[in-house]
């Protein structure tokens, strides 16, 4: 393990037995293989993302490095800490927040739930009154007035900020969060990954951060990692990653579509005639589709894609050239479309 | 890390609780009344006062019976609610991974951050009973009483704590977010003669009461009911049994939630 590694994962294997349900008495055994051997470091003082749709295998991973699931297979260490045979040393190095919406008692304070969790993990007296109000200082609950309203009274944004509160309580020096944006509207979402960076780059932490938007990996990550089906596809920093399909362009189409056309089946058939994996998604009442392209195909693919939406009575509004983004990064490497 | 320190927080969570919840401190506060309302309900359906003292063969105050019994049914379910029923209620809320993640075995800081809620309010409750056993026993009996009440209740939670540690590790590895103990506490309670005396159940409970430490908890308060002033032996050989059970089910308990852990962790339960 290098000595600036914080994070040290080597073909770690993960596999999930579980049972479906076949009439009332039979039931049907079923390996899911949910981490594949994926190997990656993660440097001190980085932020670094791990990206990928749901079911990838991002919280398998952050739940083995945290020391709350035994893996099958591989390693995985902590600052030189194995996360299996030592995990107790790596649960003094490590801060954690799994979910944002939920982890605290709901009839306990902000400042309450954290003087509980701070004394758990073995932190007492003025020392732990202190450091809960510098926390609290930190994550701007208490500019927020929110300190003394009970956690059942807190806004999603609000659990969130305790939640990396909690993480920070014994002043870690790997932080391991799990989707901490989620389901925050965009200001709080931005304050957030803001306040990671800080504390990544100003106070030397190491954070690993998994999401599910590319947006946020983008602006907040100096080098992400993206998985898919339990294996890392591409690492590098969000430059790299572009440049490696800088040779391509990608054609945006904003067009309405009727009722009664399901965008599945367009996507469908600009896969059948193109060959091009496309994305979708709704916007303003509307559908936005995004190709990754080679730009000598561009004209041909663009008027395949424009004859197709002409046949399904679609009304295009916009088409777009730009250069490609991490979104369309993650299309052409898992050949997939949206998350 | 220290003992002091889980006990502290424990002691710390249950304040904030209370200071926050007043209507749970109220609660928690008739209980005691409400409970035994309910056990001399259902002993009264079974028979009259007199009938009970010709089935126990002894001049009994069946309300002292049943304060004992009460009393001691109260700390045994609060036990096994508190130290195993824990771990759904910190998985409801999404604190479970939290409490693990804290650098202690799970095993003790289950039972060490329950303890002083135990001990804080199953003295309050013994003393929201001394008025009316003052009145029914008079004053030198009444202390007695009391003392022997508050000293079931401390030793005959000790064997409880490893025992319900055990449901712990049980319900850790079940993926399943049903509460088996909100089943199995009013079986355990029968089985430990909460309800009737032990020697009035069949062959066969009997067997299965020698094995619930809440059975010698239960024997050791009514001793005092039944007996009056009991012989020193008496209590001696139950709080022998009650030891010897402490140290049984502890040391099960630290290796089966350890165990439990491991396969919880294994399959992805936490």
């Amino acid at each position: 393990m290098s000595r600036e590694s914080a994070i040290l994962v080597r073909d770690l294997v993960k596999n999930y037995t579980t049972y479906l349900r076949k009439g009332l008495f039979k039931r049907e055994k079923k390996i899911v293989k949910a981490l594949k051997g994926i190997s990656f470091t993660v440097n001190k003082g980085e932020v670094f993302g791990l990206l990928g749709p749901n079911g990838a295998g991002k919280t398998t991973t952050v739940k083995i490095l945290s020391t709350l699931l035994l893996p099958d297979g591989g390693e995985a260490k902590i600052l030189g800490y194995d996360v299996v045979k030592e995990a107790a040393k790596v649960r003094k190095v490590i801060g954690v927040s799994l979910t944002v919406e939920k982890g605290f008692f709901w009839k306990l304070t902000g400042r309450e739930n954290l003087i509980y969790f701070g004394m758990l993990y073995g932190m007492g007296g003025p020392f732990l009154k202190r450091r809960v109000e510098e926390i609290l200082d930190l994550v701007g609950l208490n500019q927020l007035g929110a300190t003394d309203k009970l956690y059942e009274e807190y806004s999603l944004g609000m659990k969130a900020r305790l939640s990396i509160a909690r993480a920070l309580i014994t002043d870690p020096e790997v932080l391991i969060l799990d989707e901490p944006t989620l389901g925050l509207d965009p200001p709080s979402a931005r304050t957030l990954r803001e306040l990671l960076v800080k504390i990544a780059h100003e106070k030397g932490k190491t954070v690993l951060v998994t999401t599910h938007n590319m947006f946020e990996a983008e602006i907040m990550c100096d080098r992400i990692a993206i998985i898919n089906e339990g294996k890392i596809i591409a690492l590098d920093t969000v430059e790299n990653l572009k440049r490696s399909v800088a040779n391509n362009v990608a054609l945006e189409i904003f067009a309405f579509l009727p009722a009664n056309v399901p965008v599945k089946s367009i996507i469908e058939t600009i896969k059948g005639k193109t060959g091009i994996v496309s994305d979708a998604f709704a916007e303003n009442g509307g559908f936005r589709i995004k190709l990754v392209i080679p730009p000598a195909e561009s004209d041909e693919i663009t008027s395949k894609v424009l004859k197709i939406l002409h046949e399904y009575k679609c009304s295009v509004k916009k088409v777009e050239v730009k250069e490609p983004s991490l979104e369309d990064v993650f299309i052409q490497l898992t050949g997939k479309s949206g998350f | 890390m220290s003992l002091k320190a889980l006990l502290k927080s424990g002691i710390m969570l249950d304040l904030y609780f209370y200071k926050n919840n007043r209507g749970a401190f109220i609660s928690m506060l008739l209980w005691p009344y409400l409970m035994l309302a309910l056990i001399l309900g259902m002993g009264m359906m079974l028979g009259s006062p007199e009938a009970f003292k010709e089935n126990v063969g002894l001049a009994v105050n069946p309300i002292i019976f049943f304060i004992a019994s009460t009393l001691i049914a109260m700390a045994s379910v609060d036990v096994m609610w508190g130290v195993g029923g824990n771990v759904l209620f910190y998985r409801w809320v999404g604190t479970l991974p939290y409490i693990l993640l804290s650098p202690n075995k799970t095993s003790p800081t289950l039972v060490l951050t329950y303890i002083p809620r135990y001990l804080l309010f199953t003295f309050i409750q013994i003393m929201e009973f001394v008025p009316l056993i003052l009145v029914l026993e008079g004053v030198y009996r009444g202390i007695l009483d009391i003392g022997i009440f508050i000293l079931a209740a401390t030793v005959g939670m000790l064997p409880l704590l490893g025992f319900s540690a055990l449901f712990a590790s049980f319900l850790l590895t079940i993926k399943e977010e049903s509460n088996v103990l909100s089943w199995l506490n009013p079986i355990i309670l029968l089985f430990s003669g909460a309800f009737y005396p032990v020697y009035l159940l069949p062959h066969w409970a009997r067997l299965i009461s020698q094995l619930l430490p809440s059975t010698y908890t239960i024997e050791l308060a009514r001793t005092v009911a039944i007996i009056g002033t009991p012989k020193l032996a008496a209590i001696t050989f139950l709080i022998g049994i009650l030891a010897g059970m402490t140290i049984f089910y502890n040391v099960l308990a630290y290796m089966f939630v350890d165990a439990g852990e491991k396969k919880a962790m294994k399959e992805g339960a936490i």
